[in-house]
């Protein structure tokens, strides 16, 4: 019985981290899998939820703005709205051009932000990162197995209530419209400004998402520091959407699942056959698996373990659901 | 301000070339490849490679430099040689990932491809060369005095710096020569603004790709070799640069190569006059700050003819 | 003699979609020939299709007694078959002459020989060598088009709607030009709207419905045929073919 506490801690914070994944992944597929948007700075907008949350509900910080010991639920709050502050400015830029315009632009958001995170102490606490980030219940719960427990249970919550207002979301005739405009070039310049305004509202809503990822992510573990928000999370995010299949919530939500059963696996196995002086290496080893399943699923199953249920027109099967045209 | 300058265009150097490549692949194959900038740090790691083993060719002790440069023989020949590796491994990255991919038509799949190629591309050189940064030569350059300290703040710059400047100069001209007067340069530039007429045209457009990919990597290699020598070499070293690279080539307008050459100067200059105001620590969000501004005021670039 | 002989050809976009649903052509050495019909009937994805640039999902294609159902388009020039599509049909970035001359190096023509040829059929061309083509004036382009086109001696010449765009005197120029081009050997195969124009041009013609051919026969035979009229009508074609 005894044995059973490490395994179950162990499942738990594994589980943890699968969830909030999810919560990103379910971000990333508002926008590309329904509206064909490509983001590559999902780490950026991960970490301004991150950064936001721990800054409004930490005590006070001696070196760096805040915290502000604000409750944690505000935190969160606060954290959709900056991130979708910054994906409002990032998408007025580059949401009227061709979409690898948008590519580009967010992977200089992304840049950008880690400069931000790693020199403006005064806000981000450099290097270092922000400590002492509040755990919700810790004081009813303690730092343990039974925490751990709780905040899977609201990280599921948080989850379950995002998928269910995505699933609304998509469903609704402006859901249809976003894969009209995904579907469909012409249909999209028949819309003209339109079009525009409905990729941005797709844009920040899927940013928020992922900034409320962020927040869940830095009130499990408690502290952040710029090296958390590298471009390796952006390309774990699309690995599981892409894997699970765009274009479906239950896919992203199965492609968080099983991209980090994998990662978590691959690292495991790594360092055991691995020497403890190449850690490094293997750890860049990991990566390229990574890198090498997600192309063989672009390659070979284009449409993920699950694929797209809804939306689908027959005979257009073969092209699944890959997005706009060239 | 003069030394800001010289820093500048020598960094923009090496943002020139890199976007020349990254135009190119943009035009022809039509996609954004975040994977290029993957193609310097192999470069520059291929011609570590390289050198390592033409001095030990040359018998023991490290390299004879050149007149007053801090590298030899050994290195030029390395360079080559890594410029060679390069082009084999762009055209076996198009054949094992992109060119499947094109197959299917959705030019933004190749987008997300090239991004997963470069983090894996990055991480098998960390596994095989580690993380350290390295040079090619220990030598201590005598940076030459070009202007005296009191003409606006004066200028220095090293030999090694200068044989930047000139062979980028060389090889943006031989580009040019190529790209207006051969029947493969005036193929690509038709494959650029319309693939389906240049088939119709008699153009093999796999060869024309190949060209590009080749073309690309060569100059990828050579950007690569001179960030390492006046840099140094780490396995960020193409990656940090991915976003400059970027900026140059909108800058510039998608498809010129002129454009990617005037573009890789302004970012270079940029970053570097960004110093002073911003701070070392932000440079690199400069080439960030250069994209946005040219996106909304003028995407398709200083030089672009389609939007 | 059959220049060209397209038979139950189906062909489309994207798989389980045809557009050309088994139509079949057969074109005769050295005549004009052209294919009509309503708007989104297919022709121009015909005349892609057999050009290579759309996949054939059945039928053949024979070019003379060759099968070309299978070669790639940037072979077809070698086999001897030109296409100028409708738009886009020229590399606006280059120059006249460069746009002339790739074509040329490419397919390895002697161009000492065949250039003067090409540029005395298209004498405005010759005057305007070293002009960025997207410079040319529309009647021009199309020229440009065609020059390029020809530049390699092809036995068969297709061309989507020549004169699209173009004012009746300059669609007349295109004409004329082509007939010159035809005096000398070229099988003509040509896509229009213009029903008039192109009757009064070709020697025999078919219509394409919802991508079969309905009728084929000399041209003057369909100028009188009422059913013409019926599709036409039918279709709201009648305004351009007016
Ligand atoms: N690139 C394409 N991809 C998918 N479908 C296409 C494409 N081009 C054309 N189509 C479809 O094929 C059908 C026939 O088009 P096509 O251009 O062959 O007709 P057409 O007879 O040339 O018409 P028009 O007289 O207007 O030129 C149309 O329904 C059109 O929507
Ligand atoms: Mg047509």
């Amino acid at each position: 019985m005894a044995d059973l506490i490490p395994i179950l801690s162990y499942v738990t914070f594994f589980l943890c981290f699968a969830v909030i994944f999810a919560v990103m992944a379910l971000g990333l597929n508002l926008q590309w899998g329904f509206t064909g948007l490509f983001n590559v700075g999902v780490a950026g907008f991960v970490a301004v939820g991150a950064y936001t949350s721990a800054i409004l509900t930490a005590p006070p910080y001696p070196d760096s703005l805040g915290g502000f010991g604000l409750p944690v639920a505000a935190g969160w709050v606060g954290a959709m709205i900056m991130s979708g502050l910054v994906a409002l400015v990032v998408g007025v830029a580059a949401l009227r051009l061709r979409h690898d315009y948008l590519a580009i632009t967010t992977f200089g958001v992304a840049v950008t932000l880690q400069l931000v995170a790693l020199n403006a102490r005064w806000l981000t606490g450099g290097p270092f990162g922000l400590q002492f980030i509040p755990k919700p219940f810790q004081d009813l719960l303690g730092t343990g197995l039974a925490w751990n427990m709780a905040y899977l249970a609201m990280s599921l919550a948080v989850l379950g209530l995002v998928y269910v207002a995505l699933e609304r979301l998509v469903k609704s005739p402006f859901g249809r419209v976003l894969r009209a405009i995904r579907e469909d070039e012409t249909a999209a310049e028949a819309l003209g400004k339109r079009a525009f305004s409905f990729r941005l509202q797709s844009f920040v809503i899927g940013c928020m998402v992922m900034g409320l990822g962020g927040a869940l992510y830095a009130h499990f573990v408690g502290y952040i520091a710029p090296e958390d928000f590298l471009p390796i999370l952006t390309f774990q995010i699309w690995t599981m959407l892409i894997v699970g299949g765009s274009g479906n919530n239950r896919g992203a939500i199965a492609g968080a699942l099983a991209v980090w059963l994998l990662w978590s696996l691959s690292g495991t196995v790594l360092r055991q056959i691995i020497p403890q002086s190449e850690q490094a290496r293997g750890a860049a080893l990991q990566i390229v698996l990574i890198g090498v399943i997600l192309a063989a699923m672009l390659i070979w199953r284009p449409r993920g373990l699950v694929g797209e249920v809804i939306g689908t027109p027959a005979g257009k099967d073969e092209k699944g659901n890959t997005g706009k045209k060239a | 301000m003069l030394q800001l300058i010289a820093d500048g265009l020598i960094v923009g150097s090496v943002i020139s070339l890199g976007a020349i490549g990254v135009t190119m692949t943009y035009s022809i194959l039509r996609f954004a490849n975040f994977a290029h900038g993957e193609l310097l740090t192999w470069g520059a790691y291929l011609a570590l490679t390289f050198l390592g083993f033409f001095v030990a060719l040359g018998g023991a002790g490290p390299m004879q430099p050149i007149g007053p440069f801090s590298f030899g023989w050994p290195l030029l020949a390395a360079l080559a040689a890594a410029a060679l590796m390069t082009a084999l491994l762009a055209l076996l990255v198009d054949w094992l990932l992109f060119e499947r991919l094109r197959a299917h038509g959705t030019a933004i799949v190749l987008v997300i491809a090239s991004f997963g190629a470069a983090l894996a591309m990055r991480n098998l050189l960390q596994f095989i060369y580690g993380t350290l940064p390295d040079y090619y030569s220990r030598e201590i350059q005598i940076a030459i005095r070009l202007v005296p300290r009191d003409v606006m703040g004066g200028m220095r710059i090293t030999p090694d710096q200068l044989f930047v400047l000139a062979l980028t100069a060389v090889t943006v001209v031989l580009l040019h020569l190529f790209l207006t007067y051969t029947t493969l340069g005036k193929a690509m530039r038709a494959t650029a603004h319309n693939p389906a007429l240049a088939r119709l045209t008699g153009i093999d457009v796999r060869a024309v790709i190949r060209a590009a990919w080749i073309i690309g990597a060569v100059l990828a290699a050579i950007a690569g070799v001179f960030s390492g020598l006046t840099v140094q070499i780490r396995p960020g070293l193409g990656f940090d640069l991915l976003l400059p690279l970027f900026a140059a080539a909108i800058l510039g307008g998608i498809g010129s190569v002129y454009g990617a050459v005037a573009g890789g100067l302004i970012v270079g200059l940029a970053e570097s006059l960004s110093v002073p105001l911003f701070g070392a620590e932000y440079r690199a969000a400069t080439a960030f700050l250069v994209l946005i501004a040219i996106l909304l005021v003028r995407p398709t670039g200083l030089f672009g003819e389609r939007s | 003699m059959i220049a060209l002989c397209c038979t139950d050809i189906v062909a489309g976009y994207e798989p389980g979609l045809p557009i050309v649903r088994g139509a079949s052509i057969s074109v005769r050495q050295a005549e004009i020939f052209a294919i009509l019909g309503p708007n989104g009937s297919g022709k121009s994805t015909l005349v892609k299709a057999v050009a290579g640039l759309v996949p054939i999902l059945s039928g053949k294609v024979m070019l003379g007694d060759e099968d070309i159902t299978a070669v790639p388009a940037h072979r077809m020039i070698g086999r001897g078959l030109a296409f100028v599509p409708q738009t886009e049909n020229i590399f606006a970035n280059l120059t006249v002459a460069d746009n002339i001359d790739l074509a040329a190096s490419i397919m390895k023509v002697d161009k000492r020989r065949r250039l003067p040829e090409i540029y005395d059929l298209f004498p405005d061309l010759a005057r305007q060598k070293s002009l960025v083509a997207g410079r040319l004036s529309g009647g021009q382009r199309q020229m440009l088009a065609c020059a390029r086109a020809l530049v390699t001696s092809p036995r068969v010449l297709m061309l989507d709607e020549p004169s699209a765009g173009l004012s009746p005197r300059l669609v007349g120029v295109v004409f004329d030009n082509l007939r010159q081009v035809r005096a000398t050997g070229v099988t003509i195969v040509l896509v229009e709207q213009n029903v008039k124009a192109a009757l009064a041009l070709a020697d025999r013609a078919t219509v394409l419905v919802e991508g079969k051919d309905r009728i084929t026969g000399p041209s003057g035979e369909l100028a009188s045929d009422a059913e013409i009229a019926a599709l036409y009508f039918g279709h709201g074609g009648a305004g351009k073919a007016a």
